[in-house]
């Protein structure tokens, strides 16, 4: 049943057929002349060569080679992007190591991407040429469908993701380990000025994808948070639960994390590797969000639920390798306190919006680390071994 | 001062004949000043007597009397009790205590007190085993009984409250109503109430079921579509994000059960609400984050319902007319019923009429 659903869920990304392996439109190259871009909005700027960071061989997946790439063709509704920064994702490991499945090749990652606009189609009117912006995990979707109409194109079942799919005219859809995107205006997000670009980044998919099920699910005064894992995607919790006005309660098994999450504003710290550690909170939590990307045979789903109080809900927003299912789960873990288990797929731009007003507003800032765009390769190592503190972002080199 | 009542019901004092009820006598509550006492007239049977009595939720008490769906006449109230006088007609349900002042208690959700007592196979503080409903009579605290309104009869209260309030009570939470699209999977006591309810509250309703023979009856009972999930494999395909709550009923699950499949038809942040409860040995099928994500899905659980909700379900009931499908025996015939339900051949729930006093 699960290949099944991986098979599905494979082919929503895609937005094509799983068995189509036509070869791609190019193959892997040392860098040429820059390509000519003509325009039809009649500002000159210089034009844009589009190059990245590339998984050639699966066998290595961290060691990512530069290579040109064909961007989308360029439509009206589009907006070109010269990439400053782009954040480093768990995404981008699962996807590199094959663990979510096979994975096109060439294939440049990288979905926490900010610029500046270079070029805006005749149709665009939320930008103009120099804005800051930024792209997420998702790229395209329908927009007729009733998801998109109801600001859940993040849902839509037609949704393209920023790399490792397809258009509908066969054009890869390539990352921001690159110096450059083209993205459809809906899925471009305008940046506030207060925001400086490399802590924008890793708001565009961590962040986001934490602070959609928060508010979804009621995160605010009076409400008990519990954040389960506490990287990348987890300190955003920390961070935008409290600017939300909840209490919370970060879980970690490291305690070498303690001091910080008590800096970035935490209540109260558990420590997980107490087997115990659910016992003295059993019906007290609202929200539990989990972060946690591997499972294992670890803790029974049961302990985790029964922290919750009447009809909380557990969501999970990380996404394990394909062969690693959730623990088991009976409907006795349910019943106790009428409680729930979801998951969330990162936010909507009405939600992404929301976010980076709070940040604008609470000054909020990500806990990241730096490197050069030619150092990713270590970035990604540093991050599959959980040694990040506690994002990474790569500033653009290649252009 | 009216005549005093016997205790006495269908007890299981042998499991390996689980559906063999022999008379027994047993000792009640201790009588206290918040006491409602009834004397019982009707007892629906449900899926929970029977994961009792053949041990399949773990070892009973014995000898045990079940049944958690009653309905009776008042004979006698306490001193503090303001609710209730002798000879009205009230029902229980499948709760019969709780601590009464936890934050749960006091916010309506006192199904969910960490204390709970349930009406059958339970134990009060005192060590008083608590006895159910195919019997003579019972005492209960007043905030567990629940007044029957005039114009629905005994015998169709008697299993609104267990098999109807279950259902009723994640309808009512997660909002079914005018606009919102329900499917309930599993059309038997629990399923067919479910159909009842969200057409009275309004909702849109789709109905899963393997059984043809059912087909019609869901008809009639007002569903606005019917699919038989064992013709159609790909049920779910035409329905995708189609559902806002999803209702199980489910009591059995496989491996190979197609949980995802299920979700695959809510429409974003549906949830799909097992009140089903299978034997302990029967997880649900195993899940990865990725059966989730595609629409924000949650599976939740759900535990009967609590006063408030029984009164609103009852007042719905009263109002839009609603009657169950049940078959009726002598409370003697408890053994048939059960094993006819195990067989999966109710049509749609079996109701006692108390045949001991």
């Amino acid at each position: 049943m699960t290949s099944t659903l991986l098979r599905a869920y494979i082919i929503s990304c895609v937005g094509d057929l799983w068995s189509s392996k036509t070869p791609l439109p190019f193959a892997p190259k040392i860098p040429l002349a820059p390509t000519n871009h003509r325009f039809s909005c009649g500002m000159a700027t210089k034009a844009v060569q589009f190059k990245g960071y590339a998984l050639t061989d699966p066998s290595k997946w961290n060691d990512l080679q530069v290579i040109e790439f064909t961007p989308k063709v360029f439509e009206p509704e589009d907006v070109e992007i010269a990439i400053t920064h782009c954040g480093v994702c768990g995404s981008d490991v699962h996807t590199l190591t094959q663990g979510w499945g096979e994975s096109k090749l060439p294939l440049v990652v990288g979905h926490e991407i900010v610029g500046t606009v270079t070029r805006v189609g005749d149709k665009v009117t939320e930008f103009k040429i120099g804005d800051r912006v930024g792209v997420g995990a998702q790229r395209g979707s329908c927009l007729q469908c009733r998801e998109c109409k109801d600001d859940y194109e993040n849902y839509c079942p037609r949704s393209i993701n920023t790399y490792n799919s397809q258009y509908p005219d066969g054009v890869v859809a390539q990352g921001g380990y690159s110096t450059a995107i083209r993205v459809h205006e809906r899925f471009t997000l305008p940046i506030p000025d207060e925001i400086e670009s490399r802590h924008a980044a890793s708001m565009m998919c961590a962040g986001l994808t934490v602070y959609s099920p928060l508010k979804t699910h009621g995160a605010g005064p009076g409400k008990k948070v519990g954040i389960m894992g506490i990287g990348g995607l987890g300190h955003y919790a920390i961070l935008w639960a409290k600017a939300m006005g909840a209490e919370v309660y970060a879980f970690t098994h490291d305690e070498s994390k303690v001091e910080d999450i008590k800096k970035m504003g935490a209540d109260h710290v558990v420590n997980t590797s107490d087997k115990e550690f659910h016992k003295d909170l059993a019906r007290t939590l609202d929200i539990l969000l989990s972060t946690r990307d591997v499972f294992g045979d670890s803790t029974p789903l049961g302990d985790y639920l029964s922290m919750l109080y009447v009809h909380g809900r557990f969501v999970t927003v990380g996404i394990p390798d394909a062969d690693d299912t959730l623990p088991p789960l009976h409907a006795f873990d349910l019943v106790p306190n009428g409680c729930l288990m979801g998951g969330s797929k990162i936010g909507s731009k009405k939600e992404c919006l929301e976010m980076l007003e709070l940040a604008r507003s609470k000054s909020i800032k990500p806990w990241i680390e730096e490197l050069p765009m030619r150092e990713v390769g270590k970035a990604l190592r540093n991050l599959k071994n959980n040694a990040v503190r506690y994002r990474y972002v790569v500033k653009q080199d290649i252009a | 001062m009216s005549k005093s009542i016997q205790f006495k019901g269908y007890a299981l004092v042998d499991p390996s004949n689980w559906s063999d009820l022999q008379v027994r006598e047993f000792k009640p509550k201790n009588f206290e000043p918040e006491d409602v006492e009834i004397a019982i007239t009707h007892c629906g049977v449900c899926g929970s007597d029977l994961h009792t009595v053949t041990q399949g939720w773990g070892e009973s008490k014995l000898p045990l009397v079940v049944g958690h769906e009653i309905v009776g006449t008042v004979t006698r109230v306490g001193d503090k009790v303001s609710e209730f006088k002798p000879g009205d007609r009230v029902g229980v349900g499948a709760q019969i205590g709780s601590c009464l002042s936890c934050k749960r208690c006091k916010m309506d959700y006192e199904n969910y007190c960490q204390e709970s007592i349930e009406t059958y196979n339970g134990e009060y503080p005192d060590g008083v085993v608590t006895q159910g409903g195919y019997s003579t009579a019972i005492r209960a605290h007043e905030r567990f009984v629940f007044p029957i309104p005039d114009k629905i009869e005994s015998r169709d209260a008697a299993s609104m409250l267990c098999a109807g309030l279950t259902v009723f009570s994640p309808l009512k939470t997660y909002g079914a109503g005018p606009g919102k699209t329900v499917g309930i999977m599993g059309i038997g006591g629990l399923g067919h109430y479910a159909v009842l309810f969200a057409k009275a509250l309004g909702a849109e309703v789709y109905a899963f079921t393997h059984d043809a023979t059912k087909v019609n009856d869901i008809k009639k009972m007002g569903a606005d579509h019917v699919i038989n999930t064992s013709e159609n494999k790909d049920f779910h395909k035409d329905l995708s994000g189609q559902l806002d709550i999803i209702i199980s009923t489910r009591d059995t699950y496989s491996p190979q059960t197609p949980l995802g499949d299920y979700l695959s038809m809510l429409f974003v942040h549906g949830k799909f609400i097992s009140v089903g409860i299978p034997n302990a040995d029967n997880p649900l099928p195993q899940i990865h984050p990725f059966d989730l994500m595609p629409n924000g899905a949650l599976i939740g659980g759900s535990h009967i319902g609590s006063k408030k909700e029984c009164l609103e379900m009852l007042r719905v009931a009263a109002e839009k007319g609603v009657k169950p499908w049940i078959e009726e025996l002598p409370m003697k015939e408890a053994g048939t019923a059960l094993r006819n339900l195990h067989d999966n051949k109710v049509r749609y729930r079996y109701v006692l009429s108390q045949d001991l006093a």
